[in-house]
């Protein structure tokens, strides 16, 4: 039996704390149905400071202090694995997450505290370091999916750790360890959506792992089978994820029956009015399963009384009802008409598309599989649903241009979006990452580690790689997009153009593929 | 009183959250000055909106 503690670190601070890690509730589940004790602190929901850091680290003589998140963590995580050294020098500290699985040897490098990286999906990984320990033995290189000290600090990385298929063999999240009622439900609102906004008590479930795609931009750090283990040229293993013509997937969902069994437990038990599915692509799943797999959920959302009561009854949207609205992800070309009908008639009140761009030469380079065309179908089609589509976009794409420019504001204008785009941001793990890399590096002094604390929501700039714009000038035309200033837009064309010395009438960029240039430490 | 730890056990010293502090009026005003500067935002703003696939997008 061994005594764990799980610590939640700070993410997003500018933001209130809104989701429940799903991640770390799943892990928390299985330590507790593996027979381990178990406490949690969510340091992000409470956000106390290091005097309560240091007191939950010495409320009790922890055999594991486990933590875990997104990249964007990090700074908490250093943090917190410095006090959690120094309050329990004799305690394992263990890392997973997206953090650790970016760049293993490197997080093992900046944060000399940990004792042993979990790579990839802790599913299997992590129970058995807790059993291990529970044995007294600590030979991590035996674990698969890890990556541990050995003798003078080398680091050592065991084999991949292979996916879990069964993801039905999963016990519910451990909601109950986290500040609901302190935390969480106060700040369940969601501002896409008029049942986003009215929702109270709100939790998050991942009903499905991984996505079809090839997003140039996004990254899946081992859950989608992105991840590959490959031997560097100095002999070291390291992990690899998507590179320009090198894909790999692995699609996993839960049963339909799983996933309405789960919402029903949260609905009976902490009375919950709205689901938030952090699926990174429902409709992946959908057509992975010939289109069974949301209607089923559908069906049974319905069958189990969790449909809201006036879709039930046919009436009047009211500001109060029974049963759960729910939200997810959608995606422009493998959504159809016929399956968001279902699920508005199940009570989904927004779906959120990656549509990016409008421009069709950056959608034809971004691996998505969209086009201007299908991203206006999937807008209509929704709104025909019922369902407020949320039209995400992104400016700074490595070919993004003024024409670019002009084609996404124009849509913008017809549609009725107003939006304030992301930045395009390579974060570790994607296939940009891996492209930009030393561009990357160079424009923070070649400190990886710095560009990494800097990472955030994609709100800011943190590394540019558009080919055409700088920082000031991606900065300057997000803002002239936003007060629909085409006249300004063009006005800069010319300085632009006249400094590059592009003449008038050929194609405004200096854009090259980058699948064409060598890839960092490939 | 909230406790800090949530488990399937008793720590050996329990740790307990402390009593919320009022806002001050100045934290509140740079909390909500700070809304103004935020984030992205992204939502549909048309009641009714037609939909010409013939045309060029």
């Amino acid at each position: 039996m061994t005594k764990v503690l799980f610590v939640n670190p700070l993410v997003r601070e500018e933001d209130v704390p809104r989701h429940v890690p799903y991640g770390i509730a799943l892990l928390a589940a299985i330590a507790m149905r593996d027979g381990h004790l178990v406490q949690v602190y969510d340091a992000n929901a409470w956000r106390l400071g290091e005097g309560a850091l240091r007191e939950v680290l010495g409320a009790d003589d922890w055999d594991v202090v486990a933590l875990g998140g997104i990249t964007t963590a990090y700074g908490s995580i250093k943090h917190i694995v410095r006090i959690a050294r120094e309050v329990c020098p004799k305690t394992t500290i263990v890392l997973g997450g997206g953090v650790l699985t970016s760049l293993p040897r490197e997080m093992m490098g900046w944060l000399p505290e940990v004792d042993v990286g979990v790579i990839g999906e802790a599913f299997k990984t992590f129970p058995e370091i807790l059993d291990r320990l529970g044995a007294g033995d600590r030979a991590w290189p035996a674990v698969k999916g890890t990556i541990s000290r050995g003798p003078g600090g080398k680091l050592a990385m065991s084999p991949a750790r292979e996916l879990l298929h069964d993801l039905d063999s999963l016990p519910f999240p451990a909601w109950e360890l986290f500040p609901l009622e302190e935390v969480y439900f106060p700040n369940s609102q969601v501002l896409f959506s008029e049942e986003g906004m009215l929702a109270t008590r709100r939790l998050d479930i991942n009903a499905s792992y991984g996505c079809s795609l090839i997003c140039r931009f996004c990254y899946h750090l081992g859950i989608a089978g992105d991840m590959r283990y490959v031997e560097g040229k100095d002999g070291e293993l390291n992990v690899e994820f998507d590179r320009p013509g090198a894909y790999t997937r692995v699609i996993r969902y839960h049963s339909p029956e799983y996933v309405v069994k789960l919402a029903r437990h949260a609905y009976d038990r902490f009375k919950i009015n709205f689901i938030g599915f952090l699926d990174e692509n429902l409709m992946t799943m959908d057509q992975s399963s010939n289109r069974v797999w949301m209607r089923e959920i559908c069906r049974l959302w319905k069958e189990n009384g969790l449909q809201p009561s006036y879709l039930r009854d046919g009436s009047e949207r009211t500001e109060s009802w029974t049963g759960i609205h729910w939200s997810g992800t959608s995606h422009a070309t493998l959504c159809t008409p016929e399956i968001l009908k279902e699920m508005r008639s199940a009570g989904c009140s927004h779906l959120v598309y990656g549509y990016e761009s409008f421009s069709p030469q950056v959608l034809k380079r971004l691996g998505k599989g969209s086009t201007p065309k299908t991203n206006i179908r999937s807008f209509f089609w929704t709104l025909e649903a019922g369902i407020r589509p949320i039209p995400n976009q992104i400016i700074g794409f490595p070919s993004e241009d003024f024409d670019s420019i002009r084609d996404s504001m124009g849509a913008w204008e017809r549609l009725g979006i107003v939006v304030k785009p992301f930045f395009a941001t390579p974060y570790p793990g994607s296939e940009w990452f891996a492209v930009y890399r030393e561009s990357i590096e160079e424009q923070h002094g070649g400190d990886l580690e710095k560009f990494v604390l800097e990472l955030g929501d994609a709100t800011k700039i943190t590394a540019v790689i558009s080919h055409n714009f700088n920082a000031v000038e991606l900065l300057g035309l997000r803002e002239l997009m936003l007060m629909k200033d085409r006249v300004r837009i063009d006005e800069y064309e010319r300085v632009w153009r006249a400094s590059r010395k592009i003449p008038a009438g050929h194609p405004s960029t200096l854009y090259r593929d980058p699948s064409a240039l060598a890839v960092v430490g490939g | 009183m909230s406790k800090l730890l949530k488990g399937n056990f008793e720590p050996k010293k329990p740790v307990n959250a402390p009593a919320p502090t009022p806002e001050t009026l100045e934290g509140r005003f740079e909390r909500e000055a700070m809304k103004r500067l935020g984030g992205s935002i992204a939502y549909v703003s048309k009641k009714k909106v037609m939909w010409d696939l013939k045309k060029k997008d």
